[in-house]
């Protein structure tokens, strides 16, 4: 089954790697952010069946741009997965603190990606 | 998700690889040279912030090409950029150490 996934992430090499592992490997269909600012629009525009979240971003970072995704009835129900580069156990509690699906740690396996995301999200 | 799928994917990101190579390139001259300013004990807060992004981004993305040993040591550099102590000059042996490594598995990655 195709889904459609919003990535939001300010760098350019995480977000195509990510981009064109999910397209390639799982078929979905792709809409890319560079900020939480223009992920908060894209979200909204294209209704995506989940959204890919960057943690450490300028401007509006990851956990900001989640609480303000909650706040628009448009994007609250669309399921978040946190992308982090943070390994420490404090940095950890506090992602799932914020009642994101799941946290996902970079560096991802391109070849593995889709399939941490469908389990994440109980896609089959 | 089939697996005759991944060759195309490995081909791909070989094409990434090389247009994100300058990029990368420049993140590890951006350690090196904080690395050699913290060796001469001149290192400026600025420099510490920008070589701490440096070493975050790099941590974020080397093992996504399958350079799992720069992810390990571009984290190692960014714990020490991030921390109390990361203008203190001892850590220039080492964190020079790292940049150098760094630069030759971003050089020889195939």
């Amino acid at each position: 089954m195709s889904h459609r996934i919003l990535i939001i992430d300010d760098e350019d090499d995480i977000r195509e790697v990510a981009a064109l592992s999910l397209e390639t490997l799982a078929g979905w269909d792709v809409v890319v952010a560079n900020s939480g600012a223009q992920g908060l629009v894209r979200a909204a525009e294209c209704s995506p069946d989940a959204i890919l979240l960057d943690v450490m971003m300028p401007g509006m970072d990851g956990p900001s741009t989640f609480r303000e995704l909650r706040k628009n009835p448009i994007t609250a129900g669309i399921p978040v997965l946190l992308l982090t580069a943070k390994v420490q156990a404090n940095d950890q509690r506090r992602f799932a603190d914020l009642g994101v699906q799941a946290v996902l740690f970079k560096p991802f396996d391109p070849m593995t990606l889709s399939a941490q995301i469908a389990t994440a999200l109980g896609w089959s | 998700m089939t697996d005759d799928l991944q060759p195309a994917l490995s081909e791909a990101l070989n094409t990434l690889w090389t247009k994100f190579l300058p990029e990368l390139v420049s993140r590890v001259a951006t350690l090196e040279s904080a690395s050699a300013s913290l060796a001469a004990g001149d290192l400026s807060i600025t420099q510490q912030g920008e070589a701490n992004v440096a070493a975050h981004k790099l941590a974020g993305v080397l093992g996504t090409f399958g350079l799992t040993k720069g992810t390990v040591l571009a984290r190692e550099a960014e714990i020490m950029y991030s921390s109390e102590d990361g203008t203190d000059p001892e850590l220039a042996e080492r964190l020079g150490a790292i940049a150098e490594e760094l630069k030759a598995i971003v050089a020889n990655r195939k």
